[in-house]
């Protein structure tokens, strides 16, 4: 993955790594697959051949009249040509383009003071502000729909004490900002905790060399925390990436409450249910399917093999 | 390698990897014995439960079940007395009893049919759903025609127009329950406060609401963008017909969402939204009934059965209670009045019922006792279609509490309902309804006209018919 | 020498920044705002929730252990059900999980075997497929298997969890020498036994890390129970409660109001992972860093 940034990596542990697989013993082959036989069963049963089964079902389309025919790619050029699939797909792709910096920013900031401060009182703030991460996405959905409410919500009071209207995150135009807030308030505390076990990492010898090198807070911050680090923030961001794909749980609650601003196209995964679940339309759900794994799968592949460096993230 | 300080690599005694080792394993056997209890427990849960086995796979039910030998039957259904009407059916039947779950209400639970209907098997022998529902699932081979099954028993028991519309050509998919005749309720409070008596045409409608807001008033009423079926009640009252369907002849399709008549509704709301003078809040949200409740909205242009449904939110038992009346729903053309229906649902016997005869024994049979129809009116959950209720004199006399004593199947439900002609439903309900919300969402936001609503929604309904296979005229 | 002395000093004085703190306050007010709501709110009943009061302030009447009765009663007190079937799709999905990529990781990792890079290739493509992209076609799979609305419909594809495998290889790649392994192999153990007993012990933090990552994920699973079950007897809390809302957004909850319930459920569900996350801090606290690798 994007984790093998290497260059200041140990000498590797494994000695006869230099070995061609061809010559080592039929026994020690054997016994590789053993070890990972189980998972790849698994690996085939649900990830493999759901996948090619979709391909195949997205293949053919049933129609309430004429019943199934068989189409080729027609589900597909009809999902690039779609509105609701394409809104949807823009949708997050410009939410993850503004999320997944924010949370990052967020989660960084809050991991570098806690690396500073080391009352108390920031011990019990790092794990208040993780606790988030335990709380399932429907949950936190629910939770923060109540606080959007108007005239239920606190925002009311909070605003109304400005003399101002509180804004209504639920509404079409503010849709966006209403998830992205709880998206970031669900996962900042997690993406912070993994950065904050980062910056415990660095030798604090660094930083005494910086300060006699006349290096201020600062310049410690820019010039060695972050850049130490980085591995770990490459690190969320694939979390980052895998979350907002996945894109479902948060909408489909909120749907229930701003039926108006979230349509049942919000994101590709949602379109895909409702087609599949409310439209009977399984296989054109099944080819927003396969769209969406096969462009991830093919992106993910692409992305790693232009940047593999020392051809080692194969090893 | 890694960060964390603590990770160091152990390197303890033999006895320390053994415990290691143990309590790895530990684990895994506790996780496997955890999964084999549970799955016991399973069984024995429902081999108690799924009593006599009539044609369900569904073990657990919500409700007792008083006589277990029976066979039983599963059913859904989300009326708020529902658990009371299952009891009442188990106690007077014999032969069969009904296992009930509530698996949400309307799209919620038609999700789920549908998931059942695809996967083959999880349906229940008996569902409720709305009338306008019923072609949907009936192309879909989902339901069963019950005529064969005592329909001629219970025939007499329903009007002819409430049979119509649980029908598909001769063919029967459901037991008509309750009906929506739409009214106006309204806050006596705000109506005296601001000197305005209950307007009788949507011309009215808007002046009054104009008066409220001068006077620096609440809001007159709501565009909810999830409730398309009222703005499709409101539009077919202004003379629309946005869908032409004859089982006959079932390839063809007639689909009229952007006429004249549909564009004024839609126009007129979007104006009453841009002027200020009706909220956008989605209904039924804690949002909107605290809203109702804290007297936000002037007006709410509902069904019959909406006074229970909001009993059941905690409307009318605060400082608001006794505020609301009912109004006849205003008219486009007083000369002309045209009366509308918004929900009501019936039973209907799903193909997976294992024996449909003894499924469609409990839909006739469920809500059709004088104790469960009697309940379901005085609570206002339902509009009675069953005769036996519908034309009792109590019924008519009844003072609804939520109302303050109002008379109001007299004075405005059973006149609308007995004005109602039956609107035409179509397979292609639930895109259409998606379609709507999304539309009235745009034009609660302002970003589009009512009129330019209609055309995308025409565009946007023919464009999904067309892929279905049928012909559009 | 200066390594201890200095990491000493800087153990020795708390840095107390004032001014971070106060900021440290906010964030902290923002974080816990959600929690305060729900404890407040579940103490209300309908009235006191949709009448205008306070949001996050109690109401008068303070019932919290009426609407915990009521939660737990309510429809037959299935709420305790969907608790212990979550509890079980996320120890069985979870641990089983952690176990699969405990061996394919160690596997990937200290054999060389034809198709392995090729395996391996796969592999790491699989890892950003979106889950919720498989829920579709696995359930018409399963239904032609009639595996639908089972417990197994949400237990087996849990199992899967690439990324744990990815964890796990390079954690077992960096941190377990196969010096060790050789000289286990070099006293007599077989390769099972080097497994079990060098390798394992060793690979604990890692699969700490990923058996918390794959129980969370299951935990808070929803698209895939959501999409497999009917029946209401086999929903994780998740669901169920998802459920109750949409229920209770008809306004249709049969004279009590389903709101109060739905606060307290939301309350109640998210007690047994902070209470885990709590208990397990100094478990997860280090393994959480696992992959960033430098």
């Amino acid at each position: 993955m994007t984790l093998q940034i290497t260059e200041t990596a140990p000498p590797r542990t494994e000695k006869k790594s230099r070995r061609k697989a061809g010559k080592t013993p039929l026994r020690e082959q054997l016994i590789g697959w053993l070890f990972i036989g189980p998972f790849g069963l698994v690996f085939l049963a649900f990830l493999v051949a759901p996948l090619v089964y979709a391909l195949y079902l997205s293949l053919f389309r049933k129609a309430m009249i004429g019943g199934t025919s068989f189409v080729l790619l027609e589900n597909y050029t009809k999902a690039f040509t779609d509105p609701s699939f394409l809104d949807g797909a823009w949708f997050v792709i410009r939410f993850s383009l503004v999320l997944i910096p924010v949370q990052m920013l967020i989660s960084l900031a809050m991991a570098l003071i806690l690396d500073i401060v080391t009352s108390r009182f920031a011990r019990f703030s790092r794990l208040m502000i993780f606790l988030p991460y335990a709380i399932p996405a429907v949950i936190g959905a629910l939770m923060w729909g109540f606080l959007y409410s108007k005239n239920f919500g606190p925002l009311g009071d909070v605003f109304g004490l400005f003399g101002a209207t509180a804004p209504d995150f639920l509404s079409r135009d503010l849709i966006f900002y209403g998830l992205l807030n709880i998206v970031t308030w669900q996962w900042a505390g997690y993406y912070m905790i993994i950065l904050y076990a980062a910056l415990q990492g660095i030798d604090p010898t660094l930083y005494e060399a910086a300060r006699i090198d006349g290096a201020g807070n600062w310049q410690i911050t820019l010039r060695i925390k972050i850049p130490l680090i980085t591995p770990a923030l490459l690190l969320i961001l694939v979390f980052a990436l895998i979350g907002t794909l996945q894109f479902f749980n948060e909408p489909k609650i909120l749907r229930d409450l701003a039926a108006g601003a979230i349509g049942p196209d919000f994101t590709p995964n949602m379109y895909a249910y409702q087609q599949a679940f409310g439209l009977a339309n399984f296989n054109y759900g099944s080819a927003i399917s396969f769209a969406l794994g096969a462009v991830v799968f093919v992106c993910v592949y692409i992305f790693l093999f232009a940047t593999r460096k020392r051809g080692s993230f194969l090893s | 390698m890694l960060f964390a300080a603590d990770l160091s690599i152990p390197k303890g005694t033999h006895a320390m990897k053994r415990k290691h080792f143990l309590s790895a394993v530990a684990t895994l056997v506790l996780a496997g014995s955890l999964a084999a209890c549970s799955s016991d427990d399973d069984g024995t849960n429902s081999s108690s439960d799924s009593s006599g086995g009539g044609g369900s796979d569904a073990a657990n039910c919500t409700n007792t079940i008083p006589k277990p030998d029976l066979p039983a039957v599963t059913l859904w259904a989300w009326y708020p007395n529902m658990e009371l009407v299952v009891d009442n059916f188990n106690e007077l039947n014999d032969e069969v009893q009904v296992c009930w779950t509530n698996v949400g209400e309307g799209g919620d639970e038609y999700e789920k049919f549908q998931t059942a209907i695809a996967a083959g098997t999880g349906a229940p022998d008996v569902i409720m759903i709305e009338a306008d529902r019923i072609p949907t699932f009936q192309v879909q081979d989902a339901l069963v025609d019950i005529s064969d099954y005592g329909f001629e028993e219970v025939r007499e028991n329903y009007s002819e127009g409430a049979w119509q519309d649980v029908s598909v050509g001769d063919a029967v998919y459901g037991v008509p329950v309750d009906g929506g005749p739409m009214g106006m309720i309204y806050r006596k409070d705000i109506f005296e406060q601001y000197g305005i008596t209950p307007p009788t045409t949507w011309a009215e409608y808007e002046q009054a609401a104009q008066t409220v807001r001068d006077a620096g008033g609440p809001l007159f009423g709501d565009l909810g963008a999830n409730v398309p079926a009222v703005m499709m009640a409101l539009q077919i009252q202004n003379g629309a017909d946005p869908f032409t369907y004859d089982t006959d002849n079932p390839e063809n399709i007639g689909i009229a969402l952007n006429d004249e008549a549909s564009k004024e509704v839609l126009d007129y709301w979007g104006g009453l939204v841009e002027k200020g003078l009706v909220g956008t809040q989605d209904q039924f949200t804690p949002e909107y009934i605290s809203g109702v409740i804290n007297g936000d909205y002037a007006t709410y242009i509902s069904a019959a059965w909406a006074p229970g449904y909001l009993t059941g939110a905690g409307v009318g038992e605060g400082t608001d209670a006794g505020q609301f009346a009912v109004a006849p729903l205003p008219q486009w053309d007083p000369a002309n009045p045209v009366q509308v229906n918004w929900g009501g649902s019936a039973f209907s016997v799903t193909s997976q019922a294992s024996d449909p005869e003894l499924a469609a024994q409990a839909a006739f049979g469920l809500y059709a006792d004088e104790a469960s129809l009697t309940d379901g009116w005085t609570n206002q959950v339902i509009f009675p279609l069953n005769l036996n209720a519908l034309e009792d004199p109590a019924f008519a006399d009844l003072q609804v509490e939520f109302f303050g004593g109002q008379q109001a199947n007299k004075e405005v439900y059973i006149p609308a309902a007995n004005a109602y002609e039956g609107f035409t439903y179509s397979p292609l309900q639930q895109y259409y309804y998606d379609a709507m919300t999304e539309q009235l969402g745009a034009l609660n936001e302002g970003s589009i006209t009512g009129s330019e609503a209609a055309d995308r929604l025409q565009e946007d309904v023919v464009g999904y018919a067309e892929e279905q296979g049928f012909t559009v005229e | 020498m200066t390594v201890t002395i200095d990491a000493a000093s800087r153990r020795r004085r708390p840095q107390r920044h004032l001014p971070l703190q106060i900021l440290l306050g906010f964030l902290l007010v923002y974080f816990l705002i959600p929690f305060w709501w729900v404890v407040v709110n579940s103490s209300k009943d309908a009235a006191g929730l949709f009448g205008g009061g306070n949001a996050l302030w109690f109401a008068e009447d303070v019932d919290f252990i009426g609407n915990l009765q009521e939660l737990f009663t309510y429809s037959g007190g299935i709420y305790t059900r969907w608790l212990l079937n979550s509890t079980l799709y996320a120890v069985v999905g979870g641990v089983g999980a952690t176990a699969l990529a405990v061996l394919a990781g160690y596997g990937f990792a200290k054999y060389r075997f034809a198709g392995r890079r090729f395996s391996f290739a796969v592999l790491l493509g699989a890892v950003m497929v979106p889950a919720t992209a498989l829920v579709i076609p696995t359930f018409i799979m399963f239904s032609r298997l009639g595996l639908t609305n089972t417990i197994w419909a949400v237990i087996l594809p849990s199992l899967l969890n690439p990324f744990g495998v990815y964890l796990m290889h390079v954690y077992v790649r960096d941190a377990v020498p196969d010096e060790l392994l050789d000289a286990a192999r070099v006293d007599g153990a077989g390769e099972l036994r080097s497994f079990l007993q060098v390798a394992l012990p060793m690979m604990r933090p890692a699969m700490v890390t990923v058996l918390l990552l794959s129980v969370v994920a299951t935990w808070n699973n929803y698209f895939l129970p959501l999409a497999m079950l009917s029946d209401n007897d086999l929903y994780p809390v998740t669901v169920g409660i998802g459920q109750w809302q949409g229920i209770a957004s008809a306004n249709n909850s049969g004279g009590t109001s389903l709101w109060s319930i739905i606060i307290m459920g939301s309350l109640v569900s998210v007690i047994p992972l902070i209470i885990a996350f709590l208990t397990l801090q100094r478990h997860w606290r280090g393994g959480l860093a696992i992959g960033s690798l430098k």
